[in-house]
């Protein structure tokens, strides 16, 4: 195994780990705005770290621009889908999880929502 | 020297089939969001959970590019990316505007 295989391997390990965070965090949480926090952040990530991964070990050839372009329409889409689900949640007026017995009272929005 | 190479083919058989069960790992991950795709109590948790499992698929198809040393599959992860960009903004942007119930909401 040569350093750049282990290297390699060592991004795409940690891409999975957080893809598996990912898919618990999306499994497992009470609310949708829970929902998308981790699923989207944790998909970028490890979306990110495996094209890393996988720059490493295509050496330097014409593979990199193209993985380097995946890399930045990732970052792009992730982050702006993260958003407009998560804006057009809110305009609805999805109501936000409250802690049973905690110390929230009313939601946030609702006036915002008009 | 023969040995040599055949080391360095043997280290690469064995990245491929490393890099083939990462990819299985993700797979199965995006088959385990499905579930929150069928059975989301609401339209935006089926729409994140199909965005998320976009994300998996276009990761496998860059993984399947080098364990089967075909390089225009990254291509294809390029139009997929978009394809999952377009396809999540403007679900999201009718929900937002279209399909209530009534005019108040807006």
């Amino acid at each position: 195994m040569t350093a750049r295989e282990a290297v390699a391997g060592s991004f795409c390990a940690v891409g999975a780990v957080f893809f598996i965070l990912g898919t618990v965090g999306l499994l497992r949480m009470p609310d949708f705005y829970s929902r998308l926090h981790p699923s989207t952040k944790c998909d970028t990530l490890g979306g990110c770290s495996v094209l890393l991964g996988m720059m490493v070990h295509a050496g330097w050839s014409w593979d990199i621009p193209r993985l380097m372009v995946i890399a930045a329409l990732l970052l792009l889409y992730s982050a702006t889908c993260g958003h407009a689900v998560g804006r057009s949640a809110f305009m609805r007026g999805m109501p936000v999880w409250k802690k049973p017995g905690g110390e929230r009272e009313e939601t946030p929005q609702g006036e915002a929502a008009r | 020297m023969a040995l040599r190479d055949g080391e360095r083919g043997g280290g690469e058989v064995a990245l491929k089939s490393y890099l083939l069960g990462v990819a299985l790992v993700i797979a199965f991950n995006a088959f385990l969001c499905l579930y929150r795709a069928v059975l989301g109590p609401t339209v935006q948790d089926r729409l994140l959970a199909v965005n998320v499992v976009g994300t998996k698929t276009l990761i496998v198809v860059v993984l399947v590019t080098y364990i089967f040393n075909e390089s225009y599959f990254l291509d294809v992860a390029m139009v997929y990316a978009l394809l999952n960009m377009v396809v999540t903004v403007a679900l999201s942007r009718y929900l937002e505007t279209e399909g209530w119930k009534g005019k108040e909401a807006r």
